[in-house]
């Protein structure tokens, strides 16, 4: 465990690791450039551009909070560089504990486990590296072909008179969160009230906004609400 | 110091030049080409350098042995996911989403809020470029929080009252809950096909890597069908 944990700080670890995250961020800096600068042809102002940018950054504050605690187990067992990198990219904190608990038993050992060593922790690595390229792979290679796909149906839909890419837009994305949604519904009590919580408090935030036109700024916070309120309930009735 | 002064440089580019739609799907497709190959690289140069350089390769069999057991568990969601999120996230999303990670908890929800905030659909060019705006400025306050959470590690999970702690768990479920409300409310029968369809689909014995194809396929193919009735029934 000594010896995987002093090669899990080794600082060639952490010049990886910082260049990943530093691609990352370049990356984000790049797109908001290249769509703030697409904005006004089609039709957004300044201000709908600072606040897509300033919701986006508001809804982050949850989830990178939810993260935190696998986050921080992680680093007790896989040490700070590699939990940064392997949280930083594609891979959620869950997936990624649950990489590093296979790769260990692949080994013959146990995370955390007193024979855990250095090569144990580099099989981890392996794994962990090559599990999560597979979404880079797929992107580099086939966003181009999702993109010209829906320009055919989208050319097609032009001619028919109605969006299709509209609504399998909006349908899909609400297939995705209804099939996550009623996933945790049917888990157990306590996350059904998360849901149903939650949701309620949407539904009333979403019609007091659209009530009135002075309070449209409450949806910038409704999803931040929505997961206060969740989590309120949720305290008391633990 | 990097971030602060590139943000600048954009500043001061943002006011120069104007994108067309085109255009700013070519430079995504640039930009993202190159950023998630170099990350390629350099994901799979570290574990080379641990095994080759350093020497402490673990040889080819457990590698292989946890590489297929990962692969079996999440290979699915490799090409699936990219497909099945792309109509949500356009060209510039997918990018950024597939590389910065944590896509349903964070990219999505963060999309969706932008786009309900100032009232832009989406699958339309003007949903795409808030989505891009959204998902980028996410990415940038997830990298910023992560770093604290490694700076300041396990102290930072001290001062929390344990408490508290116990409902971060309900974090997921609630942005689930009302991601799904928001859309609901705006498109209330999309919203009770969806919510039908997934409790179906999730009741019956489907594996669960295909659960979310056929939530989705299914939730489409009957809007469309509804949108088409509608339609049909305007023209007469």
């Amino acid at each position: 465990m000594e010896g995987a944990m002093q090669l899990a700080n080794n600082p060639v670890l952490w010049i990886f690791s910082l260049l990943i995250i530093g691609v990352v961020v370049f990356q984000g800096i790049t797109f908001i450039r290249l769509a703030s600068r697409a904005s006004e042809s089609v039709g957004m102002s300044h201000s709908e551009v600072k606040t897509a940018i300033k919701v986006g950054t508001i809804n982050a504050i949850g989830p990178s909070l939810g993260i935190m605690i696998v986050a921080v187990s992680l680093i007790t067992l896989l040490g700070d560089p590699l939990t940064l990198m392997r949280i930083g990219i594609i891979g959620s904190a869950a997936t990624e504990s649950m990489g590093a608990t296979i790769a260990a038993s692949a080994f013959g050992t146990e995370l955390g486990a007193s024979d855990f060593g250095r090569h144990a922790f580099v099989t981890v690595v392996w794994v962990l590296c090559l599990g999560g390229s597979g979404w880079l792979l797929f992107t580099v290679l086939f966003t181009k072909s999702l993109g010209r796909m829906e320009k055919k149906v989208s050319d097609k839909s032009r001619r028919r008179g109605f969006s299709v890419m509209t609504i399998v837009s909006t349908a899909a994305m609400l297939a995705v969160f209804a099939n996550f949604a009623s996933g945790e519904v049917l888990k157990g009590y306590n996350t059904a009230l998360a849901v149903a919580i939650s949701a309620m408090t949407m539904v009333i935030v979403s019609f007091t906004a659209s009530r009135k036109k002075h309070l449209s700024w409450l949806n910038e916070w409704s999803l931040g609400l929505s997961i206060l309120a969740a989590l309120s309930v949720s305290y008391y009735t633990l | 110091m990097a971030i602060s002064e590139s943000s600048l440089k954009a500043k001061q580019l943002e006011a120069s030049v104007v994108l067309g739609m085109e255009q700013f799907h070519r430079k995504s497709h640039f930009w993202g080409r190159l950023t998630i190959s170099i990350v390629l690289v350099l994901t799979i140069s570290l574990p080379l350098y641990l095994s080759f350089v350093l020497g402490f390769h673990p040889g080819w069999q457990p590698i292989m042995a946890g590489f297929a057991a990962y692969a079996a568990m999440v290979g699915y969601a490799w090409v699936m996911e990219p497909i099945s999120y792309y109509p949500t996230l356009g060209v510039s999303g997918t990018y950024q989403a597939f590389l910065t990670g944590n896509i349903s908890n964070m990219c999505l929800p963060s999309a969706a809020a932008a786009q309900n905030a100032i009232g832009a659909v989406p699958g339309t060019k003007k949903g795409e470029v808030t989505a891009a705006l959204a998902i980028g400025a996410a990415s940038l306050m997830n990298m910023s929080i992560l770093m604290v959470i490694i700076l300041a590690g396990s102290h930072l999970i001290s001062i929390i009252p344990a408490s508290i702690q116990e409902v971060f768990p309900y974090i997921v479920p609630a942005i689930f809950g009302g991601i799904l409300a928001q859309f609901a409310v705006k498109k209330p029968v999309y919203g009770a096909v969806a919510l039908a369809v997934g409790l179906t689909v999730n009741l019956m014995p489907i594996v669960a890597f295909l659960k979310g194809v056929v939530c989705i396929l299914m939730t489409v193919a009957i809007c469309i069908w509804v949108e088409k009735r509608k339609h049909s029934g305007a023209a007469i």
